[in-house]
C-alpha cells in the first residue's frame, strides 16, 4: 500500500479552518497502523457517529492512502450523478430516494455497528471533502455539487430514525430555532392551520381532517425571518406575517437544508481561493481534474466478458437483424445498424462501437463473423476472400482470439463521446451529441415521442447531459408501472448495453406478468 | 419627424424637460438613501440610456447630482433605467474584470401591465386604456400593497406609472434590496399567483387557500361582479366564455351543458352565464350522490376564476433578477409623451402630465415648476423619499435585532 507520507514528507491534512489544506513539510506526522484510526481520529468520527449524519463542519483527520482517495471519490461521485441526473430528470425526491437507496447501501453505508462504523463515516467525509476540491472550480460545477449534496442529505435526513433525527438536530445547537409560545400559536391558530392542512395532506398523507387537527395541535412553530426558508416562501408552505415565516416543527429538514447548503457554498469558495495555495501537483491534481471533468462512471463495466444472457441462443446473427431485437437497442446502436445496411460497410469507430456491442449482448465470436461477413459482403462490393483478408483478423480481435488476446468491453457512454467525433460517413458516436437538433427530432418523432417530451430531450442535449438524454428517451419510450424496484430500475442509463438490457429485461417481466394475469383467469 | 406621428416629444422637447423640470435632485436621494454626500449606493449604481435610433447604452453612472444632470441632459435620451447597486462603478466596468463585477443590490421591484388582462378585457384593446381598464391595475395595486405590508412588513415602496397602461413597484427597505436572484424569484412565486397567462386552463389551487390567497379572494370578491360581470362582461362572447371560463370548471358534464346551453341561446351576458354555471349543475348534480361535494368543488372553481381574473398579474422578468433594468421613475414615455408620475390617491392615466402640456403650463408660469400639473407628483415622490431616508437611518438598531435573530 502506497501510503500518502510515505513519498514525501508530507503530510496532507485537512485544518480547522474547515476548508483549507495544509501541507506540513517534516515528518512530525505519526504514522497509524494500516486500515486502524488514531486515537483523534477515533474521537472525531465517534463524536459525529453520535448522530449518523453531520454538516461536514469538521475536517477530516488522518491518513488516506491514494487509491482510497481516488476510490472513496469516485464511490461518492456515483452517487453525486445518480442524484443530478434524477433532478434534471424532474424526479421528486421521494422517487429519487427510492432510486439512491440501493447504491447508497453499497458505496456509501452508514448503518453498521462499531467499529466499522468510524470507517464508514471516514469514507463519508473524506470523500465529501475531496469532491469539494473537486467541484470549487467554477460557479457551475460549484452549484450542481451543493444541489446534489444538499439533497443526499434530505434523503439520509429522512432515514433516520424520528428519535435520531431530533438528536441530529439538537446536536446542530442553531439558534435560530426559536419555538413561539402557545399564545402566540393560538393567536395565528387559524392561518397556521390553514397553511399547514394541504401539506399534512399532500406530503405526510394525512387524509382524515381529525387526524391533520391532532397533528397540528401537537406541532410547534419556529418563527423566523422569511429569507432563512425562501424556498417554503416560494411554494407558499408556510405563513408569512410582518416578515417572519412560522415554520411548522416537521418542516425544518428544509431550514436544515438549507443551512446545510449555505454552509457548502461558503467552503467551496473558501476551498476555491485555497487551491493554489495547496503545495499539490503530480499526485492529487490529476486524481481531481479527471474527476471534475464529467467523468460519467457506470457500474455495468463490472461484469466482465459476457453481459448479456444468451443461455437460449436468442441472439445470433441472423436475430440481431431482428424487429423483436432492434426494438431494444439505443438510437446510437439503430443508426449504426442503418449505416452497415445501407452501405453494407463501417469504418473502423463504427466497427468497434457495433461489433462490441453486440459482443456485449451475447452475440458469440463465430455468429459476429458470420455477421458481418454477411453484411459487408451482400451489397456485392466485396468478395468474402477480401473480408477474410482485410476484416476478419479485427473482428476475431475484439473477440481476444488475436494479437494480445485482451478480451474488450462493450463501450459505455464516456469511451463512446471521448472518440473523434463522427465525420461524413461515419456512423459512430452519439446521436445526442452529434446529431442536429432537427434531426434528432425527426428520428424521436418516429418513436412516438411528444413534442414536450422531446423538447426535454432537447433541452438536455443542449445542456451536455447526454446520458441524461438518453435515459430520457427510455423513459419515454417504456412504460413504468410496477413498483417493483427490479423492474422499475430508472437509475442513470450511461451505457448502451444497459440500455439493451433493461429495455429487455423490462418487456421480459412484463411478459410474465401478463401471463401470470391469464393463468389466473 | 417621425415623432409627430405617434404624439411622442422630439429631442428637442426631451431636451427642455431634463433641463427644467425632470427632478433629479429627488431621484439622486432616493436611490442614494440619503440626503447627504453621495454615497455607493448612488456612485455605484448602473444607470442605461434608451436612444430613439434604438441604441442603448448600459453601464453608465454617476457622482453627483450636477454630474447625474449634465451627463443625461448632454446623452438626452429618450428614456433611461435604473439597474443594480455594483461593487464597482459601472463605468469603470471596460478597466476592470468582468468577472470582478458582481452586482450587489438593486431595490425589489414588480412589474404589472395591462396586456395581461386581455382575456377579460373588452373596454380597450391594445395600448388603450380607460379608467374602467385601470381598475385591473388598481385592484393589483391594492392586493400587492397589503401582501407587502402585511406579510413581507415593507414599509418603503412606491408605485409609479409606467407611461401608457402598466405599473411599476419599487421597493427600497433595506431587506428587499438585499435580496439575491433566488429570494426574489421565491417571493415573486409567492405573490404570483397566476401563471399560465392564456388563461385557458383551470388555476385548480391547493385547499383551504394559503392565508395569502384567502384575504385575497376576500379583498376581490365585491368588486367581482361589478367590474368583471358588468362593465367588462368578457363573456358574452360566446367563444371567450368556452375558452377562459367554462376551463375553470371541475365537471365535464356540466362543461358540455353549459357549452350546448349557450351554443342553443348565445350572446347571453357573463352574468347570466355566471348563474347558468349554477342552474345547470344543479341540473347535474342529480347524476351525483356526493351532493355536497359537488357544490363544494363548484364553489371553489369560482373562486378560483375570480382569482384568475382579477388577481395581480406580474411581469417576472423585471422581478427575478437583481441586474434588471426598469424605467426610472418621471421619465416621458416616447410614444405616448407622459410622464411615468408616482401614483397618487384615485390616479387614473389621463391624470398623468403630458410634456407638452407642462410645456405650456410652464410658459405661462414664467418656468416655476412649482405652478405645474408635475408638482403635486413631485411632492408626493419627496414624502416618499423623506419618510424611506429616516426610516434608513433608524435602521440600525433595528437591524441588529434582526440579525440577531439570523445567527
Amino acid at each position: 500500500m502506497r501510503r500518502l507520507a510515505a513519498r514525501r514528507n508530507n503530510d496532507l491534512s485537512f485544518d480547522d479552518s474547515n476548508t483549507s489544506i495544509k501541507l506540513e513539510n517534516g515528518s512530525s506526522a505519526s504514522f497509524s497502523i494500516n486500515g486502524a484510526l488514531s486515537s483523534d481520529e477515533q474521537k472525531l468520527y465517534q463524536n459525529i457517529n453520535k448522530t449518523k449524519l453531520s454538516f461536514y463542519d469538521l475536517p477530516p483527520q488522518g491518513e488516506i492512502t491514494l487509491e482510497e482517495f481516488e476510490k472513496w471519490a469516485i464511490d461518492r461521485l456515483k452517487i453525486l450523478q445518480e442524484i443530478q441526473s434524477c433532478i434534471s430528470r424532474n424526479k421528486q425526491i421521494k422517487e429519487i430516494a427510492t432510486i439512491i437507496k440501493p447504491q447508497l447501501q453499497k458505496l456509501l453505508p452508514t448503518t453498521s455497528a462499531t467499529p466499522d462504523a468510524f470507517l464508514e463515516r471516514k469514507k463519508d467525509y473524506y470523500s465529501h471533502y475531496i469532491l469539494r476540491l473537486c467541484f470549487c472550480r467554477t460557479k457551475e460545477l460549484r452549484e450542481s455539487f451543493v444541489r446534489s449534496e444538499t439533497l443526499l442529505f434530505k434523503i439520509r435526513f429522512n432515514m433516520l430514525t424520528t428519535t435520531d433525527q431530533t438528536k441530529f438536530v439538537q446536536s446542530l445547537n442553531l439558534p435560530l430555532l426559536q419555538f413561539i409560545s402557545d399564545e402566540e400559536k393560538a393567536q395565528l391558530g387559524p392561518q397556521l392551520y390553514q397553511t399547514a392542512s394541504p401539506i399534512l395532506q399532500f406530503q405526510l398523507n394525512l387524509n382524515d381532517e381529525q387526524q391533520r387537527k391532532a397533528f397540528f395541535a401537537r406541532e410547534r412553530y419556529i418563527k423566523l425571518p422569511f429569507e432563512n426558508v425562501i424556498e417554503l416562501v416560494g411554494n407558499r408552505q408556510v405563513f408569512i406575517k410582518d416578515g417572519f415565516a412560522y415554520l411548522a416543527q416537521f418542516q425544518q429538514l428544509n431550514l436544515l437544508a438549507s443551512e446545510f447548503s449555505n454552509n457548502i457554498s461558503e467552503s467551496l469558495i473558501k476551498t476555491f481561493q485555497y487551491i493554489p495555495r495547496l503545495n499539490e501537483d503530480d499526485r492529487l491534481l490529476p486524481i481531481l481534474t479527471h474527476l471534475s471533468s464529467g467523468y460519467a462512471v457506470t457500474d455495468f463495466d463490472q461484469n466482465d466478458g459476457q453481459y448479456g444472457d444468451n443461455s437460449d441462443n436468442e441472439i445470433n446473427a441472423e436475430s440481431v437483424w431482428s424487429p423483436d431485437i432492434m426494438k431494444h437497442y439505443p438510437l446510437s446502436v439503430k443508426y449504426l445498424m442503418e449505416g452497415l445496411k445501407r452501405n453494407h460497410h463501417l469504418r473502423y469507430n463504427g466497427r468497434q462501437q457495433l461489433s462490441l456491442f453486440l459482443k456485449g449482448i451475447g452475440l458469440s465470436a463465430d455468429e459476429s463473423l458470420k455477421f458481418f461477413a454477411k453484411a459487408f459482403t451482400e451489397g456485392g462490393n466485396m468478395t468474402m476472400e477480401k473480408f477474410n483478408k482485410e476484416y476478419r483478423y479485427n473482428f476475431r480481435h475484439n473477440y481476444g482470439l488475436e494479437g494480445n488476446r485482451i478480451n474488450y468491453k462493450p463501450w459505455d457512454c464516456r469511451t463512446i463521446l471521448s472518440k473523434p467525433r463522427p465525420g461524413r460517413g461515419d456512423y459512430h458516436g452519439c446521436p445526442f451529441r452529434d446529431w442536429s437538433h432537427e434531426k434528432l427530432t425527426s428520428e424521436l418523432q418516429k418513436m412516438n415521442m411528444t413534442p414536450s417530451q422531446i423538447s426535454s430531450v432537447l433541452d438536455s442535449c443542449t445542456k451536455g447531459e447526454y446520458t441524461t438524454a438518453n435515459t430520457k428517451v427510455f423513459e419515454f419510450t417504456h412504460d413504468f408501472n410496477g413498483s417493483d424496484p427490479d423492474i422499475n430500475d430508472q437509475t442513470l442509463i450511461a451505457h448502451p448495453n444497459l440500455y439493451f438490457e433493461r429495455s429487455r429485461q423490462l418487456e421480459k417481466k412484463k411478459k410474465e406478468v401478463e401471463a401470470k394475469i391469464k393463468g389466473t383467469m | 419627424m417621425s415623432s409627430t406621428k405617434n404624439n411622442g416629444p422630439s429631442p428637442a422637447d426631451m431636451e427642455y424637460y431634463y433641463r427644467q423640470l425632470y427632478p433629479f435632485t429627488d431621484i439622486f436621494h432616493w436611490l442614494n438613501h440619503s440626503n447627504g454626500e453621495a454615497t455607493k449606493d448612488m456612485t455605484h449604481r448602473e444607470f442605461a440610456m434608451a436612444f430613439r435610433s434604438g441604441a442603448y447604452k448600459r453601464y453608465n453612472s454617476y457622482n453627483s447630482i450636477a454630474e447625474f444632470k449634465s451627463q443625461i441632459e448632454k446623452a438626452n435620451p429618450d428614456r433611461f433605467e435604473i439597474g443594480a447597486i455594483y461593487n464597482k462603478p459601472p463605468r469603470e466596468r471596460d478597466s476592470i474584470l468582468k468577472s470582478e463585477m458582481r452586482a450587489l443590490e438593486k431595490e425589489l421591484v414588480f412589474d404589472i401591465d395591462m396586456d395581461d388582462y386581455d382575456s377579460y378585457r373588452t373596454c380597450c384593446t391594445g395600448a388603450m386604456v380607460c379608467s374602467k381598464c385601470w381598475k385591473f391595475i388598481t385592484m393589483a395595486m391594492m392586493i400587492m400593497n397589503i401582501t407587502l405590508t402585511q406579510d413581507f412588513g415593507f414599509k418603503d415602496f412606491i408605485w409609479v406609472f409606467s407611461g401608457r397602461r402598466g405599473a411599476h413597484c419599487w421597493i427600497s427597505d433595506k431587506r428587499a434590496r438585499q435580496m439575491n436572484d433566488l429570494q426574489r424569484r421565491n417571493i415573486l412565486d409567492y405573490v404570483n399567483v397566476v401563471r399560465d397567462r392564456s388563461n385557458e386552463k383551470r388555476l385548480n389551487l391547493m385547499r383551504p387557500y394559503h392565508p395569502h390567497l384567502l384575504r385575497s379572494l376576500d379583498l376581490l370578491k365585491p368588486y367581482f361582479a361589478n367590474v368583471i360581470l358588468l362593465e367588462q362582461d368578457p363573456w358574452a362572447n360566446d367563444e371567450n366564455a368556452f375558452k377562459t371560463l367554462l376551463t375553470g370548471l371541475h365537471d365535464k358534464n356540466l362543461v358540455e351543458a353549459c357549452r350546448k346551453y349557450w351554443t342553443e341561446n348565445p350572446y347571453r351576458s357573463s352574468s347570466q352565464k355566471w348563474t347558468d354555471i349554477d342552474t345547470l349543475a344543479a341540473k347535474e348534480m342529480k347524476n351525483t350522490k356526493r351532493h355536497a361535494e359537488y357544490i363544494l368543488k363548484l364553489k371553489e372553481c369560482k373562486e378560483d376564476i375570480i382569482l384568475q381574473t382579477l388577481y395581480p398579474k406580474l411581469d417576472i422578468e423585471v422581478t427575478k433578477q437583481t441586474i434588471h433594468l426598469l424605467k426610472a421613475p418621471f421619465c416621458i414615455h416616447p410614444a405616448t409623451g407622459n410622464v411615468c408620475v408616482p401614483i397618487i390617491k384615485g390616479f387614473e392615466p389621463e391624470q398623468a402630465p403630458k410634456l407638452l402640456q407642462l410645456q405650456q403650463e410652464m410658459t405661462e408660469n414664467n418656468d416655476n415648476v412649482k405652478e405645474t400639473s408635475l408638482q403635486k407628483f413631485i411632492d408626493h415622490f419627496e414624502t416618499f423619499v423623506n419618510q424611506m431616508i429616516e426610516h434608513n437611518e433608524i435602521e440600525p438598531s433595528k437591524k441588529r435585532e434582526y440579525d440577531d435573530l439570523l445567527k
